[in-house]
């Protein structure tokens, strides 16, 4: 065998080293000349559109690529417009399906090359384009969830200004995303709250925290606002740096309505298990006054006896009369809900008199002791008297078999403390933590909504006071009042 | 030992022996009606304004009649009627008079079926109803 001449040697161990090349790249790599016959040919190729070199080298595109993409792509024209102009066309997307192999996506590019050839490189890009859709569809889902959330959610700039601002932000101030963009929050704001906003945004900066507050939004229609409950976060980037606050917004009004709700019904509540004491007190009268007015119509009476009937009918309607009245004041205080100067004294007294009746009627014993006569705090005097009302008919229930009901006022620097005792069941050790947890009842079923500590305590926090329970189990129980005194 | 038969009726008849009627009930007005009612038919009142004082009234006089309010300050009329079944042999007919409960009700009932009361008026009642419990026909009343 004669050995290769050096030349040969030497150009087949280029072309050994451009195929060994071509095939190491992990794209498809296409030679084309100028009639769009294929010159050459890589690995990668052949494997992804299941070809082989004989079928491939020297064949014209039409044959090595299926119609539909030459035709979807119009890449014959393209590698044409390359030859002739000289320029290269860049990162073109092809889908390319291959018989017998799933869809994939291409990225091409067509190069011009000096020996009046083209190069076409093919990249598979199938998994990027899934990777990016899903993130797109990760996108599009938080964005709907901001978008489809009841309550604002916007987005502000580390200095402020808005980014974004969901629909519920958009229905709730009447503003529009396009109006709002790139305005600092603190505009929107309650006039008397934008110093405190600022103050907000500035402390996000450098704060992990979130900051939870309650001011009014301005809305579209002139001088009009909503009060709005507030969270401020900090956003951070990868590098833990805070780069905007998002803050998220919920509609008070809902729910003050719904407390307002609660409140009246459980009201009711309280005037169901009064009632028994309520017919007695008023049919007491009644009684009297009927005897009296059947005394008038007979023959023989002296006038002084007369004068006494009258008497007795005048007075005995007026007794009637003023427990009716304690109880419609009792069912509709709650209506206002403004914080004015309220005496807790009076406020006591007159929840007093309104479970007089149930009292007696159970044989318990109200000790009222007063070292004061008044006792001031800011607050709502019909929510005020709901809360020891409550208190009152729980200790009233907790002794069936009657007993006493001591109420004890002590006032410090800044707070007043109400210690409510009774001489009841008590409360066993375990329920003491629950007592105030709404539907928490030990009332058998149908004789309680459990809603009536649950709702003293939402009113207390109001009034920013605080409520809490002793006890020791069978020897009754303390509940124990705090209120900041005006 | 047998007891001695008593007459058809435990309850002496209020007309028959002169005897006082008393009216316990928390209420002086309440009181003050009764006693009118009753007075105007010749008959003696004795008052009082609470249980305790009921009992010892009742142990201590003799009655013919008890009108009985069933809420007092310091223990409930029933009880009044209960403790005087036991502590008066001769038992004095015990009307329950209350604003607190209704006439069909099931407490009232199970008294009179354990005949610690004879009989019940709610309040309000009409002066001829307070008559009816006496014994009186109305009729009988008016003249």
């Amino acid at each position: 065998m004669i050995p290769d001449n050096p030349f040969k040697k030497t150009k087949n161990h280029f072309e050994l080293l451009y195929d060994m090349l071509l095939d190491a790249i992990p794209s498809s790599v296409l030679m084309v000349d100028e009639k769009l016959h294929v010159v050459s040919v890589n690995r990668n190729f052949l494997l992804k559109s299941q070809r082989n070199k004989a079928n491939t080298l020297g064949r014209p595109l039409s044959e090595v690529f299926p119609t539909i993409i030459l035709e979807n792509t119009g890449i014959e024209e393209r590698i044409r417009n390359v030859f002739r102009s000289g320029l290269p066309i860049n990162a073109q997307k092809m889908t390319y399906r291959a018989p017998g192999v799933p869809i994939r996506i291409y990225y091409y590019s067509i190069l011009p090359i000096p020996i009046n050839q083209i190069m076409l490189l093919m990249e598979d890009v199938t998994e990027q384009v899934r990777l990016s859709e899903e993130v797109r569809r990760v996108e599009r889902h938080l964005a709907s969830v901001v978008e489809s959330a009841s309550d604002i959610v916007l987005s502000t700039d580390i200095e402020g200004r808005i980014l974004t601002w969901n629909s519920a932000a958009e229905k709730l101030s009447g503003l529009s995303s396009h109006e709002v963009h790139g305005q600092y929050f603190y505009e929107f704001c309650d006039i008397n709250q934008k110093q405190a906003v600022r103050f907000i945004f500035k402390r996000m900066k450098n704060s992990n925290e979130s900051h939870t507050t309650e001011f009014h939004l301005l809305t579209a229609n002139n001088c009009g606002s909503i009060l709005i409950s507030w969270v401020f976060s900090p956003m951070k980037d990868d590098y833990g740096q805070t780069v905007g606050t998002v803050v998220v917004g919920r509609d008070l009004a809902e729910r003050r309505k719904l407390e307002l709700q609660l409140r009246q019904s459980q009201k009711l509540t309280a005037l169901g298990v009064m009632a028994g004491g309520i017919a007695h007190e008023i049919r007491n009268p009644l009684a009297v006054c009927s005897s009296a007015a059947q005394f008038l119509v007979e023959n023989n009476i002296t006038a002084e006896f007369h004068r006494e009937c009258s008497r007795k009918i005048q007075t005995n309607i007026q007794k009637a009369s003023a427990i009716i009245e304690n109880l419609l004041r009792f069912a509709r205080s709650s209506l206002d809900t403004e914080m004015v100067e309220v005496d807790l004294v009076h406020v006591l007294k007159e929840t007093i008199e309104l479970i007089a009746n149930q009292a007696k009627v159970q044989k318990i014993q109200i000790l009222l002791p007063l070292q004061k006569e008044h006792i001031l705090v800011s607050g709502v005097s019909g929510l005020l008297q709901q809360v020891f009302m409550n208190v009152f008919l729980n200790a009233i229930n907790a002794m069936p078999e009657g007993g006493q009901l001591s109420i004890a006022f002590h006032t410090f620097e800044d707070r007043v403390v109400v210690r409510v005792s009774d001489t009841g069941f008590g409360i066993p050790p375990g329920e003491l933590d629950k007592i105030f947890d709404p539907f928490h009842t030990s009332s058998p079923v149908g004789q309680g909504t459990g809603l009536g500590l649950s709702i003293c305590y939402s009113i207390i926090q109001q009034h920013l006071g605080s409520i809490q329970a002793e006890s020791r189990y069978g020897e009754g129980a303390t509940i124990i009042v705090t209120l900041p005194l005006l | 030992m047998v007891k001695a038969p008593r007459s058809s009726s435990p309850y002496r008849s209020c007309k028959a022996m002169n005897l006082p009627i008393l009216i316990v009930d928390d209420e002086p007005d309440m009181c003050w009606a009764i006693s009118h009612i009753i007075e105007s038919q010749g008959l003696h009142v004795i008052t009082a304004y609470s249980g305790e004082d009921a009992c010892f009234k009742l142990t201590h006089g003799e009655f013919s009649m008890v009108f009985l309010d069933a809420k007092l300050p310091d223990m409930d009329g029933l009880e009044v009627a209960r403790r005087a079944s036991v502590l008066v042999q001769e038992k004095p007919r015990v009307v329950l008079v209350s604003g607190y409960h209704y006439y069909d009700d099931p407490v009232v009932r199970h008294a009179m079926v354990e005949g610690i009361i004879c009989d019940f008026l709610a309040k309000p009642f009409t002066n001829k109803q307070l008559l009816r419990t006496l014994g009186y026909s109305t009729d009988i009343a008016k003249a």
